[in-house]
């Protein structure tokens, strides 16, 4: 089932406090992940552990082009519409 | 065991046949003189300051080459072929820094008492091996010496924007010397992967965590300076993942989905120790 933009930016806050060890009790959509102090290896390894909790996997050369939080969520967010899209063919 | 153990000799030869397979294909293609190989006639001395700013940096985080070489050459003594390739490398980088020295002086840019002081003052700072296996150290060596091609042929296509063209020749030799060294310390990692596949992994996951680049925090005004070259070579952080993570990760034949399980299994390690050590 897909998430909503609320749930996943919560995933988003809860897996980088997981990863980084810190605290982003005001991230929101527009933020920007750099200036979370978020390299983007560290970027990757928050994607990473959101696909394995979201079970979907984005493609790699889409993520070069993530910059705030907003673009990670309408990622994610296309990602499972077409998972859900290819399901729902298969089942019909 | 195989080309990580220097008692294996199997593992040796195999290492040694690469080294003498990059030192040969070096001897015919790649060698060239600081001194006269470089179109010094070419300089465009009305360069803006930033064009100067690059050359001046690039050169800095050569500087270093004493610390990158002493450190660099003794992980990797046990390993015949691994050692060679490193004094190679050495005299390699050497005349990297010669081209962009001569570049400043003979510009007019900057005098023999500014280039000299800030030798100085760099040598003040050490550089210290940031990973310290052999192993990790070729690993990272594979991430640095690709994203140091990839600035270099960047800054190279700003430099020709500039009219200059001496300035873009020292880049891209120095650029194909840089990928050379990319390639030999991706291949040996192949082999350690076709060996220990899980731990050459880990190791990889390890160095990709704690990636930097070998200037951060040694050369004077580096945020400074790494402003300004972004600017100029129009490198984002998007760069890093599409022109060196992805394709490094891509020729070694390594997932990004095989590191983030080594990271899973890392994050649960260290938060199991923390669990043990708060219990003692």
């Amino acid at each position: 089932m897909a998430s909503s933009r609320a749930e996943l930016l919560k995933i988003f806050q809860k897996t980088a406090s997981e990863i980084t060890e810190r605290e982003f009790p005001s991230i929101s959509e527009g933020t920007v992940i750099s200036e979370l102090g978020i390299d983007s290896l560290g970027m990757l390894e928050i994607v990473g552990s959101m696909e394995r909790e979201l079970k979907v996997q984005l493609p790699d050369e889409a993520l070069a082009g993530i910059q705030t939080v907003k673009d990670l969520i309408e990622l994610v967010e296309k990602k499972e519409a077409l998972t859900a899209g290819s399901s729902s063919s298969t089942q019909a | 065991m195989g080309a990580g153990d220097p008692k294996d000799t199997a593992g040796q030869v195999r290492l040694y046949e690469m080294y003498k397979t990059f030192f040969d294909k070096a001897e015919h293609e790649r060698r060239w003189n600081p001194l006269h190989d470089v179109p010094y006639d070419k300089i465009n001395k009305d360069a803006p300051e930033s064009l100067i700013v690059v050359a001046e940096t690039f050169c800095c985080v050569e500087s270093f080459l004493p610390d990158y070489v002493s450190s660099g050459i003794n992980v990797v003594r046990p390993f015949f072929g691994q050692a060679w390739f490193s004094a190679n490398w050495a005299y390699e980088e050497s005349k990297h820094s010669v081209a962009l020295m001569e570049y400043l002086l003979r510009s007019g840019r900057r005098t023999p008492e500014q280039m000299f002081d800030l030798q100085a003052k760099l040598m003040e700072t050490k550089w210290e091996m940031p990973f310290s296996t052999a192993r990790q150290m070729t690993i990272y060596g594979c991430f640095q010496e690709m994203a140091t091609f990839v600035i270099y042929v960047k800054q190279e296509m700003g430099a020709k924007a500039y009219g200059d063209e001496c300035l873009a020749a020292i880049f891209r030799l120095n650029a194909r010397d840089e990928i050379a060294h990319c390639r030999f310390y991706e291949d040996v990692v192949k082999v350690l992967l076709e060996e220990d596949r899980e731990g050459t992994v880990r190791d990889i996951q390890h160095v990709a965590k704690h990636f930097q680049m070998p200037g951060v925090g040694i050369v004077p005004d580096y945020d400074e300076r790494i402003k300004v070259m972004r600017e100029e070579g129009k490198v984002d952080r998007s760069v890093f993942l599409q022109k060196v993570f992805f394709p490094v990760l891509k020729y070694l034949d390594v997932t990004r989905q095989e590191l983030q399980e080594a990271a899973s299994k890392e994050r649960a390690a260290s938060s199991e120790e923390r669990r043990t050590r708060a219990a003692e």
